[in-house]
């Protein structure tokens, strides 16, 4: 098993700070742009068309936002766990 | 920090996928040779949670915000080379799957917040001896976000000159603005980072004592 106890205590913690966080987020900083956003608003530059149109967003509300928070975590966890497994066992065959 | 498609010259994002694509073909090498069986479920859940972080945007004043880039995070738990794979993995779903940075300015991105926030989020956390550790830890991740803050404004200004105006921003504007935001992000990333970890070093402090996959250990490979 790749994930113990402490592993899953430690994924369904970081869910539940997402969920809540993600109220803030909606409370306080939504309408605003990052550091970036605003240093291109100041130098009177505008977002161009993307070179590759993504298949999902994050979404304008709390429920878009957080399942895709959700879908994105599971992506990542298995991504990396996939990855990290192959380079392991490219170590053990190269081991053995 | 994700930069967007269009906003850099061309010759600047292309020399960004050089770099980052030796340094992540390094990290890799170094990875697997060094990784270690119980640093997998960790790597996997910090990257992931990261990932969530990266969407919380804190509110900074003046109408900005900001959120946490988590790569000296990564670095300062797992070693510069796995905290550099874990913000590549995070960095390339974010723009394949949700268009969160441009796919021409990846490389630039892992640049910025990938290779600058591990290796000086590390680096400059590691000069403080254990008895200021939580402030070296505070530091390093502030510098890690100012320093890509630094080199991101570079690259704007770089372009802008490169292309006659047609890409980038002009440095008087992109250097003070890029780093008056991102000084006060910063602190936002150093209160984060000592936080987790100051949380970690009391439940579960076997995380910390984990090996870490750093450059010494590198040297140990070369050696062997």
């Amino acid at each position: 098993m790749i994930f113990n106890k402490t592993h899953l205590t430690a994924i369904c913690g970081i869910i539940i700070i997402f969920c809540v966080g993600l109220v803030f987020f909606f409370s306080f900083a939504e309408p605003y742009g990052d550091g970036l956003e605003r240093t291109m608003e100041e130098g009177g530059v505008e977002e161009r068309e993307p070179a590759y149109s993504a298949p999902l967003d994050y979404g304008d509300n709390y429920f878009t936002a957080l399942l895709m928070g959700i879908i994105g975590f599971v992506l990542v966890l298995f991504i990396l766990l996939f990855l990290t497994k192959i380079m392991r066992k490219k170590d053990e065959t190269r081991n053995d | 920090m994700h930069i967007p498609d269009g906003l850099m010259e061309p010759i600047i994002w292309g020399i960004g996928w050089i770099i980052a694509l030796v340094f992540v073909a390094l990290a890799s090498r170094i990875l697997n040779k060094r990784i270690h069986e119980k640093q997998i479920p960790l790597m996997a859940v910090l990257a992931a949670g990261i990932f969530v972080a990266q969407m919380i945007n804190f509110p900074i004043g003046g109408g900005t915000s900001g959120h946490l880039i988590g790569a000296a995070l990564a670095a300062m738990l797992l070693g510069p080379y796995a905290g550099l794979i874990v913000i590549t993995t995070i960095l390339i779903i974010q723009c394949l799957i949700f268009g969160d940075g441009g796919i021409t300015a990846l490389g630039l991105n892992i640049v910025n917040m990938g290779i600058i926030g591990c290796f000086v989020g590390w680096g400059v956390h590691k000069i403080f001896p254990e008895k200021y550790r939580t402030f070296g830890i505070f530091l390093g991740s502030w510098t890690a976000v100012f320093i890509g803050a630094f080199i991101c404004a570079l690259e704007l200004a770089i372009s802008f000159s490169l292309s006659n105006g047609a890409f980038g921003i002009p440095a008087h504007i992109a250097v003070p603005t890029m780093l008056g935001y991102h000084a006060i992000i910063g602190i936002g990333e150093g209160i984060i980072t000592m936080g987790i970890i100051s949380y970690l070093s009391h439940t579960s402090p076997d995380i910390l004592k984990m090996p870490k996959i750093t450059i010494r250990t590198s040297k140990e490979v070369a050696v062997e």
